[in-house]
């Protein structure tokens, strides 16, 4: 069996040999659909971000709308990795042994300006950006960003996991 | 608090059992200043603009620091049971300074009297140690260790003299005026801190056997098997369930 690239909608055909209500796709279209739909986070909130984060899982914004309501506090459960925050350098191995305890496939979203590139602690003990330690999927700007920037940032990676290849095996480690 | 002064201050005994006294007038600056002067010899710092400072001229420091803070805490008149701040200075660079390149100041406070304090310990860069007076003042214990990772002052008779806020294989000391603020230093592993760990275990009566083997000492081992045997129905009933489930698990 081949996996060809198809396009992240289901593709439906409406045959005569094909009775209502059956649809055909590619198998590759359906995980992408499950896994995109059903994102389980693992937040790192360090920060203010952090609490940004907590009004994107709350009702007004509710990230529930977007399947990634499922909050989880084990790198085990989680496929979904938002760093929310400032990064020093003392907590840079936490933070790399969690990502390396999530099971594939995983993704990272960088949420606001410490995270992404150390923002205003240019110093001798904060990270410059987590992609020094881990790969990131999804940038999101601000300081802290507001809560439809995360929202933003979620739907971004959701188009991003559905153009994924199952065959193509994901970057792991930096 | 304790009445009696210098017994209780740093922190023996249940906090709740502590009583607080009634508040009582203080000294002014100029009696502090008059005070410390005819006591300890100290001068007044030149360069302080807001309130008292005196000055501990970096020669004596290491003889008279610790017996000139343990006066300032149990003598009645004064009573400064409260360390409020350690911090240290460096003059590097400091416009039209003489005299040796650090000090660590310490804050101290009167809760009964509140009258405030300040003493100014001078240090030179190639003898950079103080005593430690951590036995005094229990904050003192992080606050040195605080200046020593982040300045470099030793304080010497100090139990666990590491650093607190940098990472363990940090090199150097960040807030000194010659460290190139922006010059980062990765840590590969952490550091697990299994030596305050054991201690916070001993002090709670748990016997550490070998070093990341924790036993249960008499006392807690006979409270946690009364609780286990509470609990056992239940803890049969979640391994049936687990069973029943299948295999697996997390």
């Amino acid at each position: 069996m081949t996996f060809k690239p198809v396009p992240a909608t289901v593709a439906a055909v409406s045959d005569s040999f094909v009775p209502d209500g059956v649809i055909a796709t590619s198998v590759e279209a359906v995980v992408n659909w499950g896994r995109r739909n059903s994102l389980w986070p693992f937040p790192f909130g360090t920060a203010c971000c952090g609490i940004e984060f907590m009004g994107v899982v709350s009702s007004v914004f509710d990230i529930s709308r977007f399947g990634a309501e499922l909050v989880r506090f084990s790198p085990r459960q989680a496929d979904l990795l938002i760093i929310a925050g400032t990064i020093t350098y003392k907590q840079a191995p936490v933070l790399r042994r969690i990502y390396d305890q999530m099971c594939e496939p995983k993704w990272v979203i960088s949420a606001g300006a410490c995270a992404t590139s150390g923002g205003f602690y240019d110093c001798y003990c904060t990270v410059p950006g987590i992609d020094e330690i881990i790969p990131v999927d999804i940038y999101i700007a601000g300081c802290p960003p507001r809560p439809e920037a995360f929202l933003e940032g979620l739907v971004q990676l959701q188009n991003k996991i559905a153009r994924e290849h199952l065959k193509e095996q994901k970057a792991v480690g930096a | 608090m304790s009445t009696a002064a210098g017994k209780g201050i740093s922190g023996e005994g249940d906090v709740r059992s502590w009583k607080r006294e009634p508040i009582k007038p203080g000294k002014s600056d100029d009696q502090l200043q008059a005070l410390a002067a005819e006591r300890f010899g100290l001068a007044r710092d030149a360069k302080d603009r807001w309130n008292l400072t005196m000055t501990l001229a970096a020669g004596q420091a290491k003889a008279k620091l610790h017996e000139v803070v343990r006066v300032l805490r149990d003598d009645p008149e004064l009573r400064f049971d409260m360390l409020l701040d350690l911090a240290a200075i460096d003059y590097l660079s400091y416009p039209n300074h003489r005299g040796p390149r650090f000090a660590v100041v310490y804050l101290f406070k009167s809760l009964v009297f509140r009258h405030r304090f300040k003493l100014k310990v001078e240090v030179e860069e190639d003898d950079a140690e103080l005593p430690s007076i951590h036995d005094l003042y229990r904050i003192a214990d992080w606050s040195e260790r605080e200046v020593f990772d982040q300045m470099g002052v030793v304080f010497s008779g100090h139990p666990n003299l590491k650093r607190i806020l940098n990472h363990h294989e940090f090199i150097g000391h960040p807030l000194r005026k010659d460290y190139p603020c922006q010059k980062r230093q990765k840590l590969s592993i952490n550091d697990p801190m299994v030596d305050q760990l054991e201690s916070r275990l001993k002090h709670f009566g748990y016997q550490v056997v070998d070093s990341g083997e924790v036993h249960l000492g008499a006392p807690i081992a006979a409270k946690h098997q009364s609780v286990a045997e509470q609990g056992s129905v239940d803890t049969q009933k979640q391994k049936n369930a687990a069973g029943a489930v299948g295999a697996g698990g997390i």
